[in-house]
């Protein structure tokens, strides 16, 4: 076996070189210490939010950090599951210096589909360490049962 | 899944941060949900203060049908300098936010003169 010296091959297609870059400069920017998609207006006003289905109910996660239960407006219409809030702003004083400004303030709204078998008689909602978690419970014919196998 | 997990190494959240003084406090804001009181690790080594956070809610049992909120550990190391007091810091959390105060050490704050 002999040794070559590497040489990146030259790529064959255009948009493979774009790829390429892109993913080097994604790389770059991972180097900084920007902060990811982890405050609440990321992500075009609207908070990240998470749907798990389980067994019996569907769970909706998102992440509201500052925002007060008074801000939170929460609604259910049939499969539609809403979440409108504002942040608001600290108190702010006169003489003081602000460095540098990630977290922002201002209104914010979400609405996620739910699948049809959610009923949206049995909500309920808590919020805790800026997540709020609603539970919505599947529609009783929705849930999965077992039957018992009668035999003679 | 498991065998996911063991591979990769928890993924890093770098959380939103607001810094600004006022009257000789610093303070230091940073989104943070999801962490509770006890998952903070916050310490001054030398010249660093390191702020983690344990996210442990974020893993729920169940089907995602939706995923958008990221796993792992908050992580932020800032450099203090010679004015800050190392003392005197103090920590607090509501609804997901980190709010750490930094006092100025008095011998650094500016200081009036009259003139006479």
């Amino acid at each position: 076996m002999e040794l070559m010296k590497w040489e990146r091959p030259a790529p064959t297609d255009l948009w493979e070189a774009f790829d390429g870059l892109r993913g080097e400069m994604d790389r770059a920017l991972d180097l900084f210490r920007v902060p990811d998609a982890a405050g609440l207006f990321d992500r075009t006003t609207a908070p990240a939010v998470d749907v798990v289905e389980t067994e019996d109910e569907f769970l909706v996660y998102a992440d509201l950090p500052g925002v007060d239960k008074g801000d939170l407006e929460l609604s259910v219409t049939g499969s539609l599951v809403s979440i409108k809030g504002e942040k608001k702003a600290e108190r702010e004083s006169d003489k003081r210096k602000v460095f540098r400004k990630e977290t922002w303030k201002g209104a914010f709204s979400r609405t996620i589909v739910l699948p049809a078998q959610a009923d949206p008689e049995k909500v309920s909602a808590e919020l805790r360490d800026g997540v709020l978690a609603v539970r919505v419970a599947k529609r009783e014919e929705a849930k999965a049962r077992t039957i018992a196998v009668k035999a003679d | 899944m498991d065998k996911r997990k063991e591979i990769s190494a928890p993924r890093t959240i770098v959380p939103a941060c607001s810094i600004s003084e006022d009257s000789g406090v610093v303070t230091l804001s940073l989104e943070m949900p999801g962490v509770q009181k006890e998952g903070f690790e916050i310490k001054i080594e030398g010249n660093e203060l390191s702020i983690v956070g344990e996210r442990r809610d974020a893993e729920a049992r169940g089907r995602y049908l939706l995923r958008e909120r990221r796993t792992g550990a908050y992580r932020k190391l800032f450099t203090l300098d010679e004015t800050i007091s190392r003392d005197k810091v103090d920590a607090s959390l509501a609804n997901g936010i980190l709010t750490v105060k930094l006092e100025i050490k008095e011998a650094a704050k500016p200081k009036r003169i009259e003139i006479r």
